[in-house]
């Protein structure tokens, strides 16, 4: 292979140093089932078979066709007309966001969430977690009824008991807590008040693992004001990251990644591309996206935000005693370099720290104060209205639990059992409350110890409210009647306040006058006056460099835990299309695990799959061990072992039945009974702060193996070895990339050097093929993707696509439509990510169709490539003929029973059966749906009528649909710009689906010499 | 004593009577030939007798006043029973037997007698409705499950809404409905049905109308 000035990209280690993947690993496409013994199909079993079908086909042959009934509704309900959607605005109540959503209702069911494109924040996108949340409507583990003492019950015994006993502890001046999640609900917040303000002795304590409380504290001493900032991404051209996910998990995502999207449009005329530089000890979704990347231990992350403060504190002037913090191993040049980047774009710049030290978070002010960032990036005058958790608050209510001090513990959408370090002492001491209530939907680790569960509606069948801090208020309204005799927790509360009022009532009592209720509930938000928050003036003495902390000993390892993209802290660990979502950077689906860095499981003696033991034993207490297999992570830090929350969640056990049945099923659970491990043990508290990094863990091998579900070597596109001709390229480029500078002098991408050039030998189909009316096509940006999946999620919902469990992943029988393909390359010793979605490229010339023996997928006047499921016998030829391995093959019948989930499926969209070939149809259904509305309007389909699930949800809108064949539309205008490229067009298969090359904020084109 | 000519004839004039007779009913049956899946001529009996020649034909109501969500939505929809009282909360009887028991009131002089067919009172029945049509104390309404006569497969998406939106008659594919005392599926509804008139639409046009009938698989298959 010659010389190339293209980067070398694998997608696995394995195909980093090999340059193919070895087929062991990777394996056919369609692997086999292996000969097992007993397994042969011998001459009479087959006879006995066949016997069974012909009985089987003369008995259903007779069988006459089920009589299909039609039952009309008593009273027609003025907005439902069967079969007609309407969309309802409301805001997702899945993380503490709250972002905009429309939700498809039909015949009465929510069936789709979509993001609001009108609302301020979220912009129209949704993430994976958002998307997802619909199921939990239609969970049939949720609690359908109150439960007392672990029995059925109705809401008057309960109530009546409840207040019965809080009447009484109201009389004695009992202690009464209420625990929580921080709520950013306007309502909900009045609602506890009042409850709180009932007793004489009463408190709300709020806790979030996931927390936020060093930013409020450090504003505390720095500002004078426990704040968290609003962080506008969109005003920033100079964005540093220090462990902060903010693309993937941190605070509100699909806000940042609108904002940090709209900052790099490589096209835009006049537009500036944004830098972003981040530093974090694992490989996290943001870090992917980063143009300049650097793993650091947890142990010098604030030391490294010390000398970037220090070299900005110099160039402008401020006093800073930077101390004698090191250098740590950083290069100093490269903090001279982010300083000067940083100084050079004062004011609109922005830094942002995930870490859970005050101290830390305290320089982070320093630095975004000196660059006068205050005001112009970061809006503390108008703060995000999530209030300050305090951390030690838990702690506190443990101990007086433990005490015995507590008469009454009321507790709403927490789960201190599972996911508290000490979550057994917990479990102990809530023993020892004479009242205990949940107003949990589900039996949890914590609400099974409940006297009462008191279960909430789910948030798409109630009122509510979210505050954004500018005076953006989002609405919640029910989007169907409760399924279930639940009640809203708004209304529970307020019930046992005495004062009983509906979940409405209590929220148009909180706005008042101050929205048009109306048109609040219509929009889905409201903006209302808000007055700022008093902010006092920087106190620079507050400002102390932070030190190396104490390093990790020999043998050591720095524990990183982590909020994973779809699972944050086990929010999603009941939903199975968030647990069969795979990782942005991993690609394991179904588990975590303990991820190490090449040469630290080198060290160890680890490989991928090897099952290790996590120990952290401090002085004071007994060690605390878990046991998790190891994935050998490229782009992490040497001295670091990272560990996803959210996992051993003890409802996953019900996915023991997930997946088809057949004789080599093996299980999706692990041999706790759970999917993945709880890692919250290993959680600390230090200074008073939940620590989610730094402790220090011994990792030791095992001996065990465990096998990881990985989508990561699926779908390779090389050339087999057997077929490549010597000196062939088997791996042909699929991403192309370059710099900001090269792409604004070139205006297009490098040339390629691997490229294989085949001669134009014209259209199989020249007249086929006109596309005279419309012609659709799709572009998308690998500048703006960050991987986050929302459009896997949301393709999966929109499409039926069923869940197939751990063990089909394993054999390659995922069934997503579209996939993202992650690919790494090496940046001067560091990784680089690079994310590719990819579903059906729509050829013009498709191969696929060619080799159909039945016409079952055959191409449409408009280009689409289409698939007819009733005509498909299953022969495969389509997917083998595939370049694109974006076909998916029904080997079981996925359809099942629980009638329940059912509602959630989209009945525009057959539910696929055994033995046929379905892939991505561009989402023809809303196709025909937008064109017969233009239709009955007597008018063309406009530009941005029709929007795929996938670019639907988007949050960076870096996935464009349209007609190729009109010249304004959005995507012809991507296809002309420069980036524009299609994967695989020197195999003249004319791919509708096109991508914009990535674009990174680099000096120069990276000449990397390739491993191949 | 039959002889063994005569015997086989005698076999072969029973074996042709009976090819003849084989042959017969195989062209009956022939002619009432389906292809699995298609119920043309499926004319099920409906919980109630409900006739489509007198609604629709004798008093001309139109489709869509029961049906109407042939124009909004994929699906036409059969009427809520609410819709069957805007009138059957005053007719509760053909217009006749009313008469007849008027006049024979007229002549016993007596009020007349409340008149009630016996399939309104199915109706009736349904939304537990007592004879002032109030709603029975301790009885819960059950809606009146129709037999579904116009079934499609379930990877078949046709909509209403695009059809009668371009102007398509409803008696196209529903035949002569105001005809009919029992609705009978008068088409084949098969897919070559389907794709003829898609072919004969595009050169004619309806009603005079050029339309544009995709003739794609994922027009309606998806």
């Amino acid at each position: 292979m010659g010389e190339s000035s293209s980067k070398t990209y694998w997608k696995s280690l394995p195909q980093r140093s090999d340059g193919v993947i070895p087929l062991p690993i990777a394996g056919d496409e369609f692997p086999e089932v292996p000969a097992s013994r007993g397994m042969e199909f011998r001459r009479r079993d087959f006879l006995a078979a066949a016997g069974f079908a012909l009985g089987g086909m003369a008995f259903t042959g007779c069988s006459r066709a089920p009589i299909q009934k039609a039952i009309p509704y008593l009273v027609a309900p003025e907005a439902i007309v069967p079969g007609h959607a309407v969309h309802y605005a409301s805001t997702c109540r899945a993380c503490p966001a709250g972002c905009g959503l429309l939700v498809k209702n039909r015949d009465g069911r929510a069936i789709k969430l979509e993001g609001n494109a009108e609302h301020p924040v979220s912009r129209g996108g949704l993430c994976a977690v958002g998307q997802a949340s619909i199921l939990g409507l239609y969970d049939s583990k949720r609690l359908q009824h109150p439960m007392q003492q672990g029995k059925r019950a109705t809401w008057d015994v309960v109530d009546g008991e409840i207040m019965r006993q809080l009447d009484a502890l109201r009389a004695s001046g009992a202690t009464v807590r209420v625990l929580t999640r921080p709520t950013s609900s306007p309502t909900m917040r009045r609602v506890i008040e009042r409850f709180v303000g009932s007793f004489t002795d009463a408190k709300h304590v709020t806790y979030e693992t996931l927390s936020s409380s060093a930013i409020h504290q450090a504003h505390e001493r720095t500002h004078g004001q426990s704040v968290l900032p609003r962080y506008l991404f969109d005003k920033a051209e100079v964005i540093v990251g220090f462990d902060a996910d903010f693309l993937g998990t941190w605070l509100s995502p699909v806000t940042f990644t609108a904002g940090w999207a709209s900052g790099r449009r490589a096209d835009a005329t006049n537009g500036t591309f944004s830098y972003h530089a981040q530093f974090e000890s694992r490989l996290s979704v943001t870090g992917g996206k980063a143009d300049c990347r650097v793993p650091v231990a947890p142990s010098q992350l604030g030391a490294v935000l010390t000398q970037v403060a220090s070299a900005v504190a110099k160039k402008s002037g401020v006093a800073f005693l930077a101390g004698d913090v090191g250098t740590n191993g950083i290069d100093a040049s490269l903090v001279e370099d982010l300083a000067a980047r940083l100084w050079h774009a004062r004011g609109k710049s922005l830094v942002v720290c995930g870490s859970q030290d005050v101290n830390t978070q305290v320089v982070c002010n320093f630095i975004n104060h000196t660059l006068g960032n205050y005001g112009a990036t970061l809006d503390i005058a108008h703060p995000a209205s999530q209030g300050d958790a305090g951390d030690d608050a838990i702690q506190t209510l443990l101990n007086e639990l433990e005490a015995g001090t507590v008469d009454a513990l009321i507790m709403d959408g927490v789960n201190p059992v599972y996911d508290l370090p000490n979550g057994a002492a917990f479990a102990t001491a809530i023993g020892k409350v004479g009242l205990v209530v949940s107003l949990a939907d589900r039996i949890s680790e914590t609400s099974s110890h409940a006297t009462f569960i008191c279960p909430d509606h789910h948030y798409l069948e109630t009122w509510g409210d979210v505050s954004f801090g500018d005076g953006l208020i989002g609405f919640q309204q029910p989007v169907m009647r409760p399924l279930f005799d639940t009640r809203s927790a708004l209304e529970s509360l307020s019930q046992w306040t005495g004062v009983p009022k509906s979940d409405r009532a209590l929220v148009q009592e909180t706005w008042g006058e101050r929205v048009s209720w109306n048109k609040a509930i219509h929009d889905g938000f409201a903006k209302v006056s808000q007055q700022a928050v008093p902010v006092g003036a920087f106190q620079v003495g507050v400002v102390t460099p932070v030190p190396v902390a104490e390093k990790v000993r020999d043998g050591q390892l720095a524990l990183v835990l982590y909020p994973k993209v779809a699972m944050l802290d086990g929010r999603g660990a009941a939903n199975p299309w968030l647990l069969e979502m795979p990782d942005p950077i991993t690609k394991v689906v179904w588990d975590n695990y303990a991820s190490l860095s090449e040469k630290t499981a080198a060290s160890l003696g680890v490989e991928t799959g090897d099952v290790v033991r996590v120990t952290r034993s401090e002085p004071d207490s007994k060690a605390t061990t878990i046991e998790l297999p190891a994935l050998v992570q490229p782009g992490q830090h040497d001295r670091v072992v990272a560990i996803a929350l959210g996992y051993g969640y003890g409802e996953s056990a019900r996915f023991a039945d997930v997946g088809p049945e057949w004789l080599e099923k093996k299980p999706t659970l692990g041999d706790n009974g759970l999917v993945g491990t709880n890692a919250s043990p290993l959680l600390t508290y230090r200074a008073g702060q939940l620590r989610l990094s730094g402790a220090h863990v011994s990792v030791t091998r095992t001996g065990r193996k465990h096998t990881l579900a990985t989508t990561q070597d699926y779908h390779n596109i090389e050339i087999p070895e057997a077929l490549a001709l010597p000196g062939m390229i088997r791996r042909r480029p699929m991403v192309r990339e370059t710099t900001i500078a090269a792409y604004q002098r070139d205006g297009k991408l490098p040339e390629r050097g691997h490229a294989v050039h085949h001669e134009d030998l014209g259209d199989l189909w020249p007249d086929d093929h006109k596309y005279e009316g419309h012609h659709w096509g799709m572009a998308i940006d690998l500048t703006s993707c960050t991987g986050c999946s929302a459009c896997v999620v949301s393709c999966q919902i929109e499409n039926n696509v069923p869940v197939v469990g751990r063990d089909e992943v394993r054999r390659k029988r995922i069934m997503h439509w579209l996939r993202i393909d992650r690919y790494y390359s090496d940046n001067h010793g560091e990784t680089d990510v690079l994310h590719q979605p990819v579903m059906c490229q729509h050829c013009d010339s498709a191969p696929c169709e060619t080799v159909c023996p039945v016409l079952a997928t055959v191409h449409g006047e408009e280009g689409l490539n289409q698939q007819a499921y009733n005509r498909c016998v299953g022969t495969r030829y389509c997917a083998n003929n595939c370049p694109y391995k974006v076909r998916r093959f029904n080997w079981f019948e996925y359809a099942h029973d629980d009638k329940l989930a059912n509602m959630s499926l989209n009945p525009d969209i057959t539910v696929r059966g055994r033995g046929v070939m379905e892939k991505c149809s561009l989402c023809v259904q809303r196709i025909e749906e937008a064109r017969i509305e233009a239709k009955k309007q007597g008018r063309a389909i406009a530009d941005g009528d029709i929007k795929p699930a996938c670019q639907q949800s988007c949050p960076a809108g870096a996935i464009v649909f349209g007609d190729m064949n009109d010249p304004e539309s959005a995507v012809s205008k991507l296809i002309a710009s420069g980036r524009h490229y299609r994967m695989l067009e020197e195999t003249n298969v004319k791919p509708s689906v096109g991508y914009l090359g990535l674009v990174r904020n680099r000096d120069e084109i990276e000449d990397d010499t390739h491993h191949g | 004593m039959l002889t063994r000519e005569s015997k086989t004839q005698g076999v072969t004039i029973i074996l042709l009577i009976g090819a003849v007779f084989s042959l017969a009913t195989l062209v009956v049956r022939l002619g009432a030939f389906h292809l699995p899946g298609n119920h043309q001529g499926y004319a099920p009996e409906q919980p109630i007798a409900f006739s489509h020649r007198l609604h629709a034909g004798e008093l001309m109501i139109d489709c869509k006043y029961c049906h109407h969500g042939a124009e909004i939505s994929r699906h036409a929809g059969i009427p809520a029973s609410s819709v069957c009282m805007n009138c059957h909360a005053v007719v509760t009887d053909t217009l006749g037997s009313l008469r007849a028991e008027d006049d024979l009131a007229k002549e016993e002089d007596r009020k007349p007698r409340r008149m009630v067919s016996s399939e309104l009172q199915k109706l009736y029945d349904a939304l537990a409705l007592d004879e002032e049509m109030k709603p029975k104390a301790g009885e819960t309404p059950e809606p009146i499950e129709w037999i579904k006569v116009h079934n499609l497969p379930d990877f078949v998406y046709f909509n209403h809404s695009a059809h009668v939106n371009a102007h398509v008659d409803c008696d196209r594919c529903h035949g002569a409905i105001e005809t009919m005392e029992r609705v009978r599926q008068v088409e084949s509804l098969s897919m070559g049905w389907c794709v003829n008139c898609h072919r004969t639409v595009n050169s004619i046009g309806v009603a005079g109308i050029t339309v544009d009938a995709s003739l794609d698989c994922a027009a309606c298959h998806y």
